[in-house]
């Protein structure tokens, strides 16, 4: 192979080199701008709690579970992911507000994700998965388990009820359930 | 055939073939490449973004 030749090839691998440079740095700059602009950041709450007495704690007592609005007009989700179910299977949120969602699990490794959102996140034994979002979309969104926990995985999913604002009504306790159907 | 035939090529038609053949794996990686990055691209903005925040 002759120098000129080699040349070339050094030469072909440098633009190739900037090419996959450029691409990472585009990748990385639209994330950066997501995160910063967009408020779109992986959930990364670190919050531990006992999973052996968890529906005895305070806060993920069958009673506490579900959708409440708080003192400070905070709207936060709490949910019990367990085999095979999440506790309660349905929860109201109205649209075009800021909620927080809360997830423990007793047992195993969960994860869940809402159909058509960004809500992401895996539920581990010992910590309390949260979640902050604005939901856009009314209607009942599925949340199934995304992480394979035993043999009824396949079967475990919940529903996010979103309503427009003007239709979500809590109640004198400010707790708000999915109406049977 | 034997081995040492080059499928009936000369030793001047390989050298010119192998001229073209970096040429033509640049052009395949570079539309491979490209179009990885557009479908990333439009899963972002039109998918990702208007899923709105999280975090």
């Amino acid at each position: 192979m002759s120098e000129a030749d080699e040349r070339a090839i050094v030469r072909s691998e440098i633009r190739w080199a900037v090419v996959a440079i450029a691409a990472v740095s585009v990748i990385m700059l639209a994330v950066i701008f997501a995160a910063i602009a967009m408020h779109i950041n992986p959930p990364s709450n670190v919050e531990r709690i006992n999973p052996q007495d968890l529906h005895l704690s305070a806060e993920f007592t069958e009673a506490n579970l579900g959708t409440k609005v708080e003192a400070n007009g905070q709207i936060t989700a709490r949910i019990v992911a367990t085999q095979f179910a999440f506790v309660p299977r349905c929860v109201v949120l109205p649209a075009d507000r800021p909620v927080t969602l809360r997830f423990s699990s007793p047992d195993v490794i969960h994860g869940l994700l809402v159909s058509g959102t960004n809500v992401n996140t895996m539920v581990v034994p010992g910590y309390v998965s949260q979640v902050h979002t604005v939901l856009r979309k009314t209607g009942d969104l599925l949340m199934p388990c995304h992480e394979y926990c035993g043999l009824g995985h396949s079967e475990m999913s919940g529903t996010i009820r979103v309503v427009p604002s003007a239709q979500f009504r809590p109640g004198p306790d400010g707790r708000v359930a999915c109406a049977a159907k | 055939m034997h081995e040492d035939d080059h499928d009936g090529l000369t030793p001047a038609q390989i050298a010119e073939a192998m001229k073209a053949t970096p040429r033509g794996a640049l052009a395949l990686a570079g539309i491979t490449t490209g179009l990885l990055m557009a479908a990333w691209l439009a899963m972002y903005f039109l998918v990702f973004l208007p899923r709105g925040s999280v975090g």
